[in-house]
């Protein structure tokens, strides 16, 4: 960890930032940034900037991309309360694209608050310490008798004060502390506590913009048509109609780029509008060669998945003795799950501008990760990624889906041909049919138990088209390392064996919120209810043996805070009287350790005949240290509403290659009458904080299969349990 | 004679393809942004106006079946953005994303407007046309149900 005054560096004035006050770069320690994969050579690399002028407004740079999660005021908060800010004179910005300046801005993996809590609240703290500094100064006396608060530094000789802004330009003169020292809990100030998002009223004004609402003078716009098999390529193009059409300016072949976040390929127009493009796009004459995925059907896929896992695959890895488990059992419980592909589905299709021109190219995105825009455009351009200028806009909505620039890529090729700056906004119907997918899977467990009812034994194969099929085309199955999170699951298993079996690829997938956690924690946790129903256990009594067995003291803390949780969502919830509910209601319960964080779910549900109502969940939360309340809350109701989706009908659906889906109305996400209450429980025990943009998800589909289970006996162990007909 | 459509309080000439849905006209000509494109085919909400006070999908309505008409958008709904469901919305602090939520209002705002104090069941049944991915539909729920009582006192 390195804190630089940046004050008087010449990036300062060369960026355009505002000269004069204090400036705070601050840098990751290194050990961090290798964790994250992410080497830098330079020994300075800030990630976030405190700017206090002289008038004592204060700005605080965001480098990590903003899509509803709230980043963008939990970590300026955690400076605010270091710095003993007075979060009115705050505002926040989000930065441009540079890892140089800012320090890792892809935004996933739930990691922002795991990897930023620390650096952002030194930073804050080391700029509260050259303030209190050069008030000292001015007073000529000590530092230890002043203290800040507030905006103000105060002298306790005699309690007279100066403001931030007084102070600014001479804290800037100051060295930066070498030991920081940070808060205490009981002291914090807006930590968490429930600061309101620092763009709410830009949203209820309509006055906020997000990438589809960049505006420039000579602003041309445009639409596309991707060829709808991936790997296929266009044969022919007619453009003769579309051409003709008023409005119309340009019809421009956009040829798949073979690398992970290029386009798919596809043919653009490019108009004076939005709507002509589009419709333009309809006027087109295309022959597509669909190419080697044309025959792609992902139901009948999903049963070859099946059959993957219900007969021996390659192994990953292994502990104990699994044979012996299972000839020394007295009960064996065995079950297979699937899950077909999903779609991110953000309200905001993907959409850019971009400008190429001769020297510059400049690009303003609703992004999850500026760097692999600048990345794959200097690629395509041939230009140095620094020559790549991002500007970040707000998301509306991303779930892992604007992590990946091909719309950004297709954009600049759209601005290149008419050299002009172009915004391209994907229809609907080609965000559903044309994305990167959450992988189809199918996992089959075999578990042995013993005599005193412990589990003893565990097979675990999973198939999935994983991730590693986006990089590498030669992937037939999820590597090894993909199923550690089956092998290290903090269950208590002594002899495990996991295998993973083919899955070979036959569209892009690529990471939707939770990711993998989506179908584990649906698989240990429903299982987990079925060895409970076999053995004659409630689940919650079932799942608390499972974690004693645990004896790995690595994994000592996961066992205590997975059962923490489990046991809030049990107390919170009305499990304790499930008997008493009306016979039709059930409630079901599960938990799952993910992205570092513990989620437990009581779901109760009413089933009558085929519908299944989700009525209440109660969400049981261990993130460590919460940093803001609210948003952490919303997190919750944000994964209880798309995990429902997921779990009850939303599926993408292959045939001859393509996707059949293409807008809401048959890709059926939950709507406002289908809404749980759903309350969040936080165990706040002041741990690291850890972050919930994922973990929500991976306890709910589990815990809704054995509500279903509980309240008519019916059990569903495909996702999603009630599919679309389509 | 062009004709002509009044948008939030000012009357604009309409200059492009009658064809042309409201929501295009809104944003690439006349460049107020704060109507969003969704799904294109009236299903998600995301795009809802008000004509002549009725909530409209603006995506599937031609700018030409408007003329002479009057058009609110979310700019326009309050003169200082201090309408009881704006208000509500922040009290709430409902928006994640935010992208749907000029939608959420505005259809929730001609809702109240003919029906001012609504059963849960009721305000269920009015938003089934809005989709929020991120999840803030209990939020809204409870913020339309505060904004009606705010709405109640003014009457």
């Amino acid at each position: 960890m390195s804190i630089e005054n940046v004050s008087r560096r010449k990036f300062i004035k060369q960026s355009g930032l505002a000269v004069g006050g204090l400036w705070l770069g601050i840098a990751l320690p290194n050990v961090v940034m290798a964790k994250l994969g992410l080497a830098f050579e330079a020994a300075f690399n800030p990630n976030a900037f405190i700017h206090i002028a002289t008038n004592g407004d204060t700005l605080i740079y965001c480098g990590r991309c903003e899509m509803g999660q709230g980043i963008s005021t939990a970590l300026p908060a955690a400076v605010a309360d270091e710095l003993e800010a007075d979060w009115t004179r705050v505002s926040i910005k989000q930065a441009d694209g540079n890892e140089e300046l800012y320090g890792p801005q892809a935004t996933g993996g739930s990691a922002s608050i795991r990897v930023m809590y620390i650096p952002m609240r030194e930073a804050g703290a080391a700029a509260k310490a050259m303030l209190i500094a050069a008030a000292a100064k001015k007073w000529q006396v000590s530092a230890q008798d002043c203290y800040a608060d507030s905006h103000f530094v105060i002298n306790r000789n005699d309690n007279s004060k100066l403001s931030y802004g007084e102070l600014a330009s001479l804290a800037a003169d100051m060295p930066v502390p070498k030991n920081i020292k940070l808060k205490a809990k009981a002291d914090f100030k807006y930590i968490g506590k429930d600061l309101a998002r620092h763009n709410q009223g830009d949203i209820v004004n309509g006055q906020l913009t997000y990438g589809v609402d960049t505006k420039m003078p000579g602003l041309k716009y445009a639409a596309v048509v991707h060829c709808p098999v991936f790997e296929g390529k266009l044969k022919s193009l007619d453009k003769t109609a579309a051409l003709a059409m008023a409005g119309v300016e340009a019809v421009v072949e956009i040829p798949r780029m073979e690398v992970p976040f290029g386009s798919i390929g596809g043919v653009g127009v490019v108009a004076d509008n939005t709507w002509t493009a589009q419709q333009a796009i309809k006027k087109l004459v295309i022959e597509w060669d669909l190419g080697p995925n044309k025959t792609y059907d992902s139901k009948a896929y999903k049963l070859q998945l099946v059959k993957n896992v219900e007969s021996p695959a390659q192994k990953a890895a292994e502990r104990g003795d699994i044979e012996q488990a299972f000839a020394n059992a007295k009960h064996k419980v065995s079950a297979t799950y699937t899950g077909g592909h999903l779609s991110h589905s953000p309200m905001e299709p993907n959409a850019s501008v971009v400008w190429v021109q001769e020297n510059s190219c400049e690009v303003w995105a609703a992004t999850q990760s500026p760097a692999d825009i600048q990345k794959v455009l200097a690629q395509y351009l041939g230009r140095e990624p620094k020559d790549i200028l991002v500007h970040v806009t707000m998301a509306g909505g991303a779930f892992g889906r604007k992590f990946k620039c091909d719309y950004v890529q297709e954009a600049a090729a759209l601005s290149k041909a008419v050299n002009a700056p172009v915004q391209l906004t994907w229809s609907r119907e080609e965000d559903t049919r044309t994305g990167y997918y959450h992988s189809i899977n199918a996992q089959h467990i075999e578990a042995a138990i013993d005599e005193d009812g412990n589990v003893s034994g565990w097979l675990h194969r999973a198939a999935f088209m994983p991730i590693a099929s986006l990089f590498d085309d030669q992937v037939e199955r999820a590597p090894a390392g993909s199923l550690g999170d089956i092998f290290n699951h903090p269950f208590g298993i002594e002899n495990i064996r996991t295998e993973t079996g083919e899955a070979k690829r036959h569209t892009r997938i690529g990471w939707y919120r939770a990711v993998y956690a989506i179908f584990y924690g649906f698989a240990f946790g429903t299982f987990a209810d079925e060895i409970a129903n076999k053995v004659g256990k409630d689940t919650l009594t079932l799942l608390n043996n499972i974690y004693d067995n645990n004896n790995d003291p690595k994994q000592e803390i996961q066992v205590r805070r997975s059962k923490g949780a489990l046991a809030l969502a049990a107390e919170k919830s009305k499990w304790f009287s499930r008997d008493k509910l009306p016979k039709n209601q059930g409630i079901g319960i599960a938990v799952h350790y993910s992205f570092e964080s513990y989620v437990a779910m009581a779901v109760l549900v009413e089933v009558n005949g085929d519908d299944i109502k989700v009525l209440e969940v109660d969400c049981a939360v261990d993130c460590g240290q919460v940093l803001n309340i609210d948003s952490a809350t919303a997190q919750m109701e944000g994964a209880v509403v798309m995990a429902t989706s997921l779990s009850l009908r939303t599926e993408i659906v292959f045939r001859e290659g393509a996707v059949v889906n293409s807008n809401f109305h048959n890709y059926p996400v939950l709507r406002f009458d289908e809404m749980p209450t759903v309350r969040a429980h936080f165990i706040d025990n002041g741990d690291k904080p850890t972050g919930l943009g994922e973990p929500g998800l991976g306890p709910f589909p589990a815990a809704l299969s054995n509500a279903v289970f509980a309240a008519s006996g019916k059990r569903y162990r495909d996702l999603p349990f009630k599919p679309s007909t389509i | 004679m062009a004709q002509t459509v009044t948008i939030n309080g000012k009357s604009y000439e309409i200059n492009v393809d009658g064809a042309m849905p409201l929501l295009w006209f809104l944003r690439d000509k006349l460049e107020l942004t704060g109507t969003k494109f969704g799904c294109g085919m009236a299903v998600c909400g995301a795009c809802t106006v008000h004509l002549d006070g009725q909530a409209t999908r603006s995506c599937v309505i031609p700018v030409s079946a408007v003329a002479g008409k009057s058009i609110t958008t979310i700019e326009g709904l309050a003169e200082n953005n201090d309408h009881p469901l704006q208000k509500a919305w922040l009290n709430n602090k409902v928006p994640q994303c935010g992208y749907c939520q000029a939608g959420q209002i505005m259809n929730a705002a001609s809702f109240l407007a003919q029906n001012p104090s609504p059963t849960p069941e009721e305000i269920d049944t009015a938003m089934q046309g809005n989709i929020c991915r991120c999840g803030t539909y209990q939020r809204i729920k409870v913020a339309i149900s505060e904004a009606a009582l705010e709405l109640g006192k003014e009457v």
